[in-house]
């Protein structure tokens, strides 16, 4: 969950009262814009991308104007632009306006968890507005702090004196900074990045320090950041119809992780704790259509209402279902294997057969009943099957799922629809009575 | 502002050895103790470490115990109340919810000065509230373990801390041995344990890390204190990306370090872990980058290239960890802790490819499970149908749901609205065997019900004529006859029926309408062959062989009783054709093995109620409300002779399906209507721990002295509004919709002397009685609402062509109310009104042409409910005998409340 752009970034920043350049959304009219012009002397057109986008001016969709014709055309060039970053990309959805800051100085500002110090750690540059990565160490500050105390005054005082930061720029720091720490700690981020703060002339030749850029990251295990009221469109930006269906099901004990991998897959695998799930994501490659961690002990309701999301997404397209972990310690198989049974056969029963190879390797309590439970659910509709326990390498039965699946892709799959009538899928469900 | 610990941490660490990380001397305390996670993990802990939980917390339970095989570990309101009592512990274990978890370590940081360990269990803590636990726990000097974690354990002091490694077994996967396991997967701190037995190798310290952002014993503090214990030769290390936790870490011991999660640098976002949102340099190829540089090596290590060196390996699949570990003890010169315990190769425990051609190479063979798990297989395989799990079932259903927002109910998985599209023979089945009948089973319960619909001469239909003759309503009638059908009566049947299961369970019959099954596998005692046996020729077993004959039904176990000799008894008979209808659903496990010998008894029961609901003077030697028997039974259904009982005559087409939706529709209201309560509270006072013990009977007298006229009496209250409203207009037929009336003037001069009364009655500070079968509470936010329900059955009605005056009434009146203002949206017509509809214009020609009263509209549109709700209830008594525990519905005493 993550936000970027001074659109929503200035409203977060007024809360704590940190001066932020001017900006104007999407709909703003010409003489707006107009006007912002005439007081700033020109503006910066912005793409405005949902979630976590960065290095948008290394990619030249910064856009500056000194007049409303070419604002305009500048709109019009980002308004819908595509940014790409590694495999990733994202659509712009609008373009922001913001008014120009001059200044002679540029401060870098982030404030995030360090597994280095274990601490919250205030990162400080009064050489901002590049790539923090690309300064040398000496010229950058990062500095843990006590998290009851929270980021005092004197914290950025003695960092700022570290570098050598001009003294101009340090009182003003000084009295602003720490202001950030409250947005930071109090509204459930765990990321927050002002890149560039300018410090611009106010009152008298006093330098006042104005955000020009904000990002953001919210922690989902932290209702605080509802205090700030944002429309929920900001965090659904890139979630498929799935992935949002299952998010639905955090209300639940435990986590609902899930990403699609390969919409094109063929093995559908549900996993249960992230190291189940890292491991067989990684060996599956391009054959998984998902990556989920459902969390560990799942009750019966969450895995049923999970299972029944899954086959509805991707039952008909899947050769394998593959239900995999290790020995779990808690993790009841019996009401996880149950709940995964129950949900295929009314998914069979409402959509008629599919033609499917379950495998499973797994182990834990009530390891049996729950194998006997699946087993006499695939008995009934007729699907094959082939469980391993504990004891066969989870690394080993991922391969043999593999297998199973490259058989299936070649020739299986019409052998067992065969098999199963799944021509007449109109058919009602096989486990209707005599 | 930290307290000084050990080694050259620029933080506290209090940990110098993994000795010392779970010892015997630990005492336990454990926060949140009778939470559902920790009621089943802390006794076994408790256990396998010796007994070293010395009391928990719980906010008000003060005086309670969590049981253990040591015996009770007490409970207090809080951590202080505890050391008042004279407890005295070192460490904390938190199994609080994810937002009181930092006021549990405050808690304990606060209290007890004697604290060195906090263990957290807790998944989904704020990374805000992590912060502040991390800062409390330095100031202080506590070392903590997690958050988000399994706990600790020690393979040579036998001990664990905090969560399940090692699940349910602890000593199955905690050898004694020279490795210790430092892993960010809770699940793969065990997992690795067991491989590594598998190649010989034991453990000594097990951590389970956690993978939060903030991990407080994390790889450096794990790697410092590896250094200083003497039994740890070497260490298992998983990690996954995000965090530094592993960069610059000084080794003095071998590693084989797993690395898993390359994946994840594609993504963008979290997934899996909370802090293993990957990018900026701390992605699994950054991480084995770390651990390759440490020990040397250029590669990964796999069976194919087993790169490693005497410092260690890493690899990115934990099967090969094993392997690694033993290539790098062999430069080190050490060995195997103990001999293989078993290999990792492929086992299937269980398989069947339904006949598919296969390849060899992936047909693979079964082979015996490990023990125990052989033993519960075979256990597994001699299992006849479904066990279900004993828990309490006090306002839990295992057949009902409804749903909040549809109002909906789900019977087995299938809606009521689906139920009423299917005669009642099938919905009285699909209520005990789960899914509905095919033709076959059909023709069978009709003869059941048939047979057994009659009650002449019998004293069930004398006791229900002597309840009906005292004023009493349809439901005590009822009750005065289900409770003579007792156990006594019934066990010659259940018994057939056991004796049925017995022969044939595992004689490979899947279809009991497999007629060509050879018989002559079966061997039948002289014992077994009695059970089938009357003394002498039984007429009514041979008409109801003959029924079933002129229907054309199948049953293999007719069949074979009536091969064991010529005098076959009424009981066997009904046995073989419950146990037709049972096969299927018991051989797929669907149903329980109790389920299938109570089906005689729930048959009976049905037919019974179907019959005592009329008088006994219909009851005659030959015939039933004149239809000769022989004739219901050859051709009469269930639902025929259900509207028979209350019409008295046969039904149209068009009236019989409307009667069939009319009992569908009443099935079920889930488990928390009055009526589910009572039957499942008279199967929990007969404890159905015991099943054969529970009286069936009795538990539908407990459903029927829970109805009523408030609950049952529903549809009537619409009927009698609809009289009201239609007794003076001249309606001939409801049915027509040429009827003559403008519904529409109607209902305005309805809705405007509505709003007048309650305008009214308002102002003398009264309220005017709702309008029944208008509005629901749950239906009323829009501005025009509709009961789903109400409109299926619309729909459904429209299909068929079928006009219902009444039902157009309805609507007419909820739009007249709010163009009148006398509501401020458009009602809902909501399903009360729709029964009443229908009801009323079933049995509207008879009271307009005087043969039914008042009080006979009454009592059938409570009969109608009460056959509906029978078979509703019937799933729920069936349900709880298989699942529940005894006297599991009762109340608490502390729930429970006084007024005066």
């Amino acid at each position: 969950m993550q936000l970027t752009g001074m659109l929503y970034g200035s409203k977060l920043l007024r809360y704590v009262e940190f001066p932020t350049a001017e900006v104007l959304g999407p709909e703003a009219s010409e003489d707006e814009i107009k006007a912002l012009i005439v007081r700033h002397g020109s503006v910066f057109v912005k793409p405005v991308f949902k979630g976590g986008v960065g290095k948008k001016g290394k990619a030249g969709l910064i856009g500056r104007a000194r007049d409303l014709k070419t604002a305009l055309a500048e709109k019009e060039r980002l308004y819908f632009v595509e940014h790409r970053v590694g495999n990733t990309a994202a659509k712009a959805q609008g373009v922001t306006f913001e008014g120009a800051v001059p200044a002679e100085h540029e401060v870098y500002f982030s404030l995030t968890d360090s597994t280095r110090f274990r601490a919250p750690t205030m990162t400080l540059t009064h050489r901002g507005g590049i790539a923090i990565e690309e300064l040398p160490k000496e010229q950058v500050a990062e500095i843990p702090f006590e998290a009851l105390t929270g980021l005092k005054a004197f914290v950025i005082a003695n960092a700022l004196s570290d570098i050598g930061a001009p003294k101009e720029i340090i009182s003003p720091l000084v009295q602003n900074l720490p202001k950030l720490w409250e947005l930071f700690h109090n509204y459930g981020m765990t990321t927050l990045e002002l890149n560039p703060i300018r410090m611009m002339p106010g009152k008298g030749g006093r330098l006042v320090p104005v955000a020009c850029d904000f990002k953001c990251g919210f922690d989902r295990d932290d209702p605080r950041w509802q205090r700030l009221g944002l429309p929920d469109h900001l965090f659904a930006a890139d979630y498929s119809d799935f992935e949002q269906e299952i998010n639905q099901l955090r209300t639940y004990q435990g986590q609902s992780d899930v990403y699609v991998i390969n919409s094109q897959g063929t093995i559908l695998a549900p996993t249960f704790g992230g190291g189940a799930n890292s491991l067989v994501t990684q060996a599956l490659g391009d054959d998984a259509i998902i990556s989920s961690d459902f969390g560990g002990n799942p009750p019966y309701e969450k895995m049923r209402d999970v299972a029944r999301i899954c086959f509805k997404y991707w039952l008909a397209q899947s050769n394998v279902l593959f239900i995999i972990g290790g020995k779990s310690n808690n993790t009841d198989i019996e009401a996880t294997f149950r709940a995964m049974a129950d949900a295929l056969r009314e998914h069979f029963g409402g959509h008629g057969p599919t033609p499917l190879y379950v495998v499973i390797g797994r182990g834990g309590p009530n390891l049996i009943r729950g194998m006997g439970a699946l087993r006499d659910t695939l008995e009934a509709l007729s699907l094959p099957y082939r469980f391993f326990g504990f004891d066969s390498a989870m690394s080993e039965v991922v391969n043999y799922a593999q297998a199973i699946n490259r058989w299936m892709k070649a020739g299986g799959r019409e052998q067992l629809a065969q098999r199963l009538g799944a021509g007449a899928r109109a058919g009602t469900s096989p486990a209707t009575g005599g | 502002m930290y307290t000084k610990g050990v080694g050259p941490f620029k933080y506290f660490v209090g940990i110098s050895s993994l000795a010392e990380v779970a010892t015997r001397d630990d005492r336990v305390c454990v926060l949140n103790i009778l939470g559902g996670e920790s009621s089943e993990v802390t006794p076994v802990s408790h256990a396998y470490s010796g007994g070293n939980v010395v009391f928990g917390t719980s906010p008000g339970r003060r005086g309670q115990v969590l049981e253990s095989q040591l015996g009770p570990i007490p409970v207090f309101n809080s951590v202080r109340e505890g050391l008042d009592a004279g407890h005295r512990f070192n460490t904390g274990v938190v199994y609080l919810p994810p937002s009181g978890v930092r006021d549990g370590v405050a808690e304990l940081a606060r209290v007890n000065p004697e604290l060195r360990k906090i263990v957290i269990i807790t998944e989904k803590i704020s990374v805000h509230d992590a912060r502040e636990i991390r800062a409390i726990a330095q100031m202080r000097g506590i070392d903590v373990f997690g958050a988000n974690c399994l706990g600790v354990a020690d393979s040579w002091n036998h001990v664990r801390i905090g969560g399940p490694l090692g699940g349910d077994a602890p000593e199955e996967s905690l050898f004694k041995g020279s490795v210790a396991i430092y892993s960010n997967s809770g699940n793969f701190t065990n997992t690795i344990a067991n491989y590594l037995a598998a190649a010989g190798w034991g453990t000594t310290t097990l951590v389970s890390s956690g993978k939060d952002v903030y991990i407080h014993f994390a790889a450096p503090e794990f790697v410092y204190a590896l250094s200083n214990d003497r039994r740890s030769k070497a260490a298992v290390m998983y990690s996954e990306p995000g965090g530094y936790y592993e960069r610059d870490l000084v080794f003095t011991k071998p590693i084989v370090a797993c690395v898993v999660g390359r994946w994840k640098a594609k993504l963008t976002r979290a997934v899996g872990h909370a802090g293993a949102l990957a990018g900026s340099g701390d992605d699994a190829e950054s991480k084995e980058r770390w651990f390759m540089e440490s020990f040397g090596v250029n590669a990964l290590f796999t069976p194919e290239n087993p790169a490693c060196s005497a410092k260690g390996a890493v690899v990115t699949n934990i099967a090969h960890i094993p392997l690694a570990l033993t290539k790098v003890m062999a430069l080190n010169g050490i060995n195997l802790d103990f001999d293989p315990r078993g290999s990792l190769d492929l086992k299937p425990w269980f398989a069947n490819d339904q006949g598919l051609d296969l390849p060899a190479e992936i047909k693979l063979p079964v082979v015996e499970a490990i023990a125990p798990y052989n033993a519960q297989i075979a256990q597994l395989q001699q299992q006849i149908g479904r066990v279900f799990p004993r828990q309490s079932m006090k306002d839990c259903s295992g057949v009902s749901i409804m749903d909040a927002h549809t109002q909906i109910t789900r019977q087995h998985g299938i809606s009521i609205l689906e139920c009423a599209r299917q005669p009642l023979e099938s919905n009285l089945c699909q209520a005990l065997m789960r899914e509905h009948n095919g033709a076959n089973d059909n023709a069978m319960i009709n003869v059941v019900i048939g047979a057994e619909v009659n009650l002449h001469g019998d004293p069930m239909l004398a006791a229900a004529d002597a309840s009906r003759a005292a004023g009493n309503a349809p439901n005590a009638v009822l009750s005065a006859a289900a409770s003579i059908l007792g156990p006594g009566r019934i066990d010659a049947a259940r018994r057939a029926a056991d004796t049925l299961i017995d022969l044939f369970a595992h004689s490979g019959l899947l279809d009991a309408r497999d007629e060509s099954f050879d018989l002559r596998k079966i061997v039948v005692s002289d014992a077994a062959r009695a059970r089938f046996m009357a003394d002498s020729r039984d007429p009514k077993a041979q008409a109801m062989v003959k029924a079933v004959q002129e229907r054309e039904a199948k049953s293999l176990f007719l069949n074979f009783v009536r091969g064991l000799g010529d005098h076959v008894s009424r009981d066997a008979v009904l046995a073989a054709i419950a146990t037709t209808i049972a096969w299927g659903p018991l051989m797929r496990k669907r149903i329980s093995r109790e389920t299938a010998r109570n089906l005689p008894w729930f048959l009976r029961l049905y037919a019974t109620l179907i019959g005592a609901s009329v008088s006994g003077a219909r009851h005659e030697a030959g015939r039933f409300c004149g239809i000769p028997n022989q004739e219901i039974l050859g051709s009469w259904s269930a639902t025929d002779l259900a509207y028979l009982t209350l019409m008295g005559e046969r039904a149209n087409p068009e009236r019989l399906f409307a009667f069939q939706v009319l009992v569908g529709l009443l099935i079920s209201n889930g488990v928390g209507s009055i009526s589910a309560q009572g039957a499942k509270g008279a199967v929990s006072a007969d404890g159905p721990q015991s099943p054969e013990r529970v009286q069936i009977n009795k538990a539908m007298v407990g459903f029927l002295t829970h109805s009523g006229y408030s609950h049952g009496g529903a549809g009537y209250e619409g009927i009698t509004f609809l009289v009201e409203q239609f007794r003076d207009t001249g309606l001939a037929d409801p049915a027509n919709p040429k009827h003559g009336l403008d519904l529409a003037v109607m209902a305005r001069r309805f809705a405007v002397e509505y709003g007048n009364e309650k305008a009214a009655l308002r102002e003398a500070g009264g309220e005017r009685r709702a309008i029944p079968g208008l509005n629901h509470p749950v239906f009323r936010d829009k501005p025009v609402n509709r009961d789903p329900r109400e409109v299926f059955l619309q729909e459904l009605f429209r299909e068929r062509g079928e006009y219902n005056a009444f039902h157009e009434y309805y609507h007419a009146l909820a739009r007249a109310l709010f163009e009148e203002g006398v509501t401020r949206n458009v009602f809902c017509v909501n399903i009360d009104a729709v029964i009443g509809a229908l009801l009323l214009k079933m049995l509207w020609p008879r009271y307009r042409s005087g043969a039914f009263s008042e009080h006979d509209l009454e009592v059938a549109a409570f009969t109608i409910f009460l056959y509906g709700r029978m078979m509703g209830c019937a799933a729920e008594i069936d349900d709880h005998i298989n699942r529940g525990r005894n006297m599991d519905t009762r109340t608490a005493a502390s729930q429970c409340k006084f007024v005066s």
